[in-house]
């Protein structure tokens, strides 16, 4: 299941070790120093660091490979696009009937690359580093209400059940003398009526199933709950925590209150 | 001793249907007690479990007659969360019953919420994952594991409410056959080690006459024989004709004393049949006519 | 084995060191090599998670072997399509709410003919005798999803067999029947096979297996630990626990009585074991 893998590699490092509420709140931070800051040199040492980040993430050369290649195809994709439609500044470089290029265009460009670059990275990272449960439990500690933690929880859960599901329904077909391969777009769209079909009952079948389960544990018996695993700031979660605000904060500052162009 | 259930005189009826699913049902167990309920398809072995924890009639709804009570309480008036604290409950499909992204989250979901003070949980974790022989899967992720493994977690998700009552709607689903044999096994020493009642549907009697103290079986949601296994086994035509497979060894005994009456003492297990078929064989000569 | 069958005629099934691992590295066949011969009742066997549904897919090239190779009907299954192999092997899943989308359970049974391309009076006769063989012909007006499980099952059975397909792939079927649609669906095997139908079943239940099927291949870590008849198959306990299986105590027992030299035979079933016993005491007399 290529589709629904949840990108996450289990491994011991600093990033891993990290609270999840430390590292949602660097990533934000590191996400707006990116949008803010618009000079290509501090764009590339950021992206810089940030790749450096992700090698330390030390996330399977596969998952990784695997999203890069999508992140650097973006990152191209706007580079070249960027300019032919941002024509403004001197000196210009091409003149085409109605396409322009001009040189702080090209800049402008990979700037903007090199800040889709630092995003998407960064959002990676910590998908790569932190559980699906750690992402939500955090985000239950930060105040999000438990049940729509624990809904979130279980859509990310059963997101790979549902998958398979489905590739069985599709085999299940197929196994019939079904070809989802041949016709037309309106044809292979009435076949799936095969698919969703039964793809639906399961589904209600899963939900009523898991509403039954989730009773029969006792969800609601009582207004307060307690936690088996608590997430508990270290030392190192608040140096983290302070680093990442300080290389947020002190650049903000220097570009709008002393309008430092960074 | 208290007991752990008691049907009286209770009929359920589905909300929309025009027939009961249980029908005028009085039987109860004492707490320590290991009952297996029998019946076909349909029969209504799911709608008695879920009796037991109120889930009938409080999520499907249903009209209920007749009285129905669990640990002394009326099992109509409390609700399946609290229901939920004494009642442990195993659904017989383990893919759908199993929510959390980790083992041990899933094993200390009940205790979380009845607030059970966290180092408690952590032990009860433990307690439960051992039981059922899936220590050091703490965090593995439920849906990766086998059908085995997905029903022994089941069943540790059950147990860490230190219920008093356990109950298991076909539990060998999908099992293999030791690991059938494995289960039967933890559910005895569950009993042993902690007195806990345990009801166990069921559609097929093999192997079971050895797990349970008590044998219930329905038809078409009537009680039509309830005692020790061996004397409800003893009635093996009404077994039969409730749609239950009957234990091969049983359906032996009785085939045997129907053809040579009065030749053979009803057994059990293969060792008792082996000595009952040699005798009956090494007998020939004396009572040739 | 039935090497002089084989001989006779080509396998329709023929799986040659087939390996296959799933996606993210389960090694789920580690090299299995077997030939099934026309007509053969086979059944397979094994722990959870030992490969048998693995090696069942295989069977009509939904999953395609990563090395050696898959033969149905002197075909190989990794260049030919699964909607192909389809008209030679009719796969049942185990579980049928995976298949069934149909307003109406007879629409459900005419689907595969229907995708096939059998004409129109065709596909009525071989959905109508699908709908007989599985004693469901009474249920061809009614919604597939508001039937009980064991109806369900049976339809999905019949709109299979509806494809006329001359291998049956059976994944587990007997799971969630009772005692009475269990045996149902044996007898019903026995008429398919009786007409010529090769039939390979999957169960965990070794009481089918003892009483209905002729050959057993036992799965064990994605290798066949042993491929043999059923006396023998059931011969060796610690050889079938190590393979996480038991056999029936009819069976032990049959085999506890020969070897005392009260039996002839081997029994599979209760009544069989009685009816030696009759023959063994009139002897005697
Ligand atoms: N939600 C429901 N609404 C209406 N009728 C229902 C409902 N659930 C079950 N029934 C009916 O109640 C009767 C008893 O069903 P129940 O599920 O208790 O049987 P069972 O012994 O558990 O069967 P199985 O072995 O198929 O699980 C059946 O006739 C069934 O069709
Ligand atoms: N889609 C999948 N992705 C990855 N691994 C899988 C997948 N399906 C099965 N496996 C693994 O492959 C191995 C063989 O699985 P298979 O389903 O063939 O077993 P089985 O013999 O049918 O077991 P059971 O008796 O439980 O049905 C198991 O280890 C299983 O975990
Ligand atoms: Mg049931
Ligand atoms: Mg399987």
């Amino acid at each position: 299941m290529t589709r629904f893998e949840d990108l996450y590699t289990e491994a011991d490092t600093f990033l891993h070790r990290l609270d999840p509420r430390v590292k949602m709140a660097s990533v934000l931070m590191l996400s707006l120093l990116a949008i803010i800051m618009s000079a290509l040199t501090y764009l590339l040492v950021l992206l810089t660091f940030i790749f450096v980040l992700l090698l330390l993430a030390r996330s399977s050369y596969r998952k990784t490979t695997f999203a890069m290649k999508f992140v650097l195809r973006f990152m191209a994709l706007i580079a070249i696009l960027w300019p032919l439609f941002d024509p403004s500044g001197t000196p210009v470089l091409i003149r085409l009937g109605p396409v322009v290029i001009t040189e702080p265009g090209i800049w402008r460009g990979l700037a903007s690359a090199a800040r889709v670059g630092c995003l998407a990275t960064v959002w990676y990272i910590l998908i790569f580093t932190t559980s699906q449960r750690d992402l939500v439990r955090g985000l239950v500690k930060l105040g999000l209400r438990f049940d729509f933690g624990l809904a979130l929880a279980i859509a990310l859960r059963y997101f790979p059940t549902f998958g398979t599901v489905m590739d069985s329904i599709i085999d299940a077909q197929r196994s019939r003398g079904m070809e989802f391969e041949k016709g037309n777009i309106f044809v292979r769209a009435r076949k799936y009526v095969a698919v969703l079909g039964p793809a639906i009952v399961s589904a209600l079948k899963t939900a009523d199933m898991l509403a039954l389960a989730l009773q029969s544990r006792a969800y609601g018996a009582r207004r307060n709950r307690t936690y088996l695993r608590e997430l508990n700031m270290r030392p190192s979660d608040y140096v983290a925590l302070v680093a990442a605000l300080a290389m947020f904060i002190v650049p903000a500052i220097a570009k709008y209150a002393f309008s430092i162009p960074i | 001793m208290m007991r752990a259930f008691e049907l009286t005189k209770t009929t359920v009826t589905y909300q929309g249907s025009d027939f009961p699913a249980l029908n005028d049902v009085s039987i109860g167990a004492d707490e320590g007690e290991i009952v297996l309920l029998l019946g076909s398809n349909n029969a209504g072995k799911s709608t008695f479990c879920r009796l037991l924890n109120g889930l009938v009639p409080k999520s499907t709804p249903a009209q209920i007659d007749g009285k129905v009570e669990v640990l002394g309480r009326d099992a109509n008036r409390t609700s399946v969360a609290r229901l939920a604290t004494m009642v442990g409950m195993v659904f017989q499909e383990p893919e759908n019953q199993l929510f959390c992204m980790s083992v041990e989250e899933e094993v200390a979901f009940g205790p979380e919420n009845v607030a059970i003070p966290r180092a408690e949980i952590i032990a009860r974790v433990e307690w439960a994952l051992e039981a059922v022989g899936l220590t050091g899967y703490n965090a593995r992720s439920p849906s990766n594991l086998s059908g085995g493994e997905k029903q022994r977690l089941a069943i540790a998700a059950a147990l860490s409410m230190r219920p008093r009552l356990l109950v298991l709607d076909e539990p060998a689903y999908a099992l293999d056959p030791t690991g059938r044999v494995d289960l039967y096994a933890l559910l005895r020493d569950l009993r042993e080690r902690y007195g806990m009642t345990i009801l166990i549907a069921e559609r097929d009697a093999e192997e079971m006459a050895e797990l349970c103290d008590r044998m219930i079986l329905l038809r078409n949601g009537r009680v039509v024989a309830d005692g020790a296994p061996n004397a409800v086994l003893s009635g093996i035509d009404e077994v039969v004709a409730a749609g239950v497979s009957p234990p091969q060894i049983a359906h032996l005994s009785s085939l045997l004393a129907d053809r040579f009456p009065g030749k053979t003492r009803p057994f059990f297990t293969t060792d008792d049949a082996e000595k009952e078929i040699a005798d009956l064989v090494r007998a020939t000569g004396s009572d040739a006519p | 084995m039935n090497v002089s069958i084989a001989a006779q005629s080509p396998p329709i099934i023929s799986l040659q060191n087939a390996r296959f691992s799933y996606e993210g590295g389960v090694e789920a066949l580690r090299g299995v090599s077997l030939n099934v011969a026309r007509g053969e009742n086979v059944a397979i066997v094994g722990g959870n998670g030992s490969g048998k549904t693995t090696l069942a897919k295989h069977l009509n090239g939904l999953l395609k072997p990563s090395s050696g190779k898959v033969l149905i009907g002197g075909e190989e299954t990794s260049t030919t399509s699964v909607a192909t192999l389809a008209r030679t092997v009719g796969y049942v899943f185990q579980n049928p709410d995976y298949q069934l989308f149909c307003t109406s359970v007879s629409e459900e049974v005419r689907f595969g003919p229907k995708n096939m391309g059998f004409g129109h009076d065709d596909e009525s006769a071989l959905a109508e005798r699908a709908l007989k063989l599985m004693g469901i012909s009474h249920l061809r007006e009614q919604s597939p999803v508001s039937l009980s499980l064991g109806d369900r099952r049976k339809v999905a059975i019949a709109s299979v067999l509806a494809t006329s397909p001359r291998v049956l792939v059976l994944d587990e079927p007997t799971t969630g029947l009772d005692s009475v649609e269990s045996a149902q669906l044996m007898a019903t095997l026995g008429v398919l096979r009786s007409e010529g139908m090769t039939i390979v079943l999957i169960t965990h239940d070794m009481r089918l297996v003892a009483q209905h099927m002729d050959r057993v291949i036992v799965m064990s870590e994605g290798r066949i630990a042993f491929d043999a008849g059923v006396e023998e198959a059931f011969s060796d306990p610690d050889r079938l626990k190590r393979c996480k299986l038991l056999a029936p105590p009819i069976t032990v027992l049959a085999q506890r009585l020969q070897a005392q030299g009260l039996l002839t035979e081997g029994a599979t079933t209760p009544l069989q074991l009685v009816e030696q016993l009759v023959r063994v005491r009139g002897e005697q007399q």
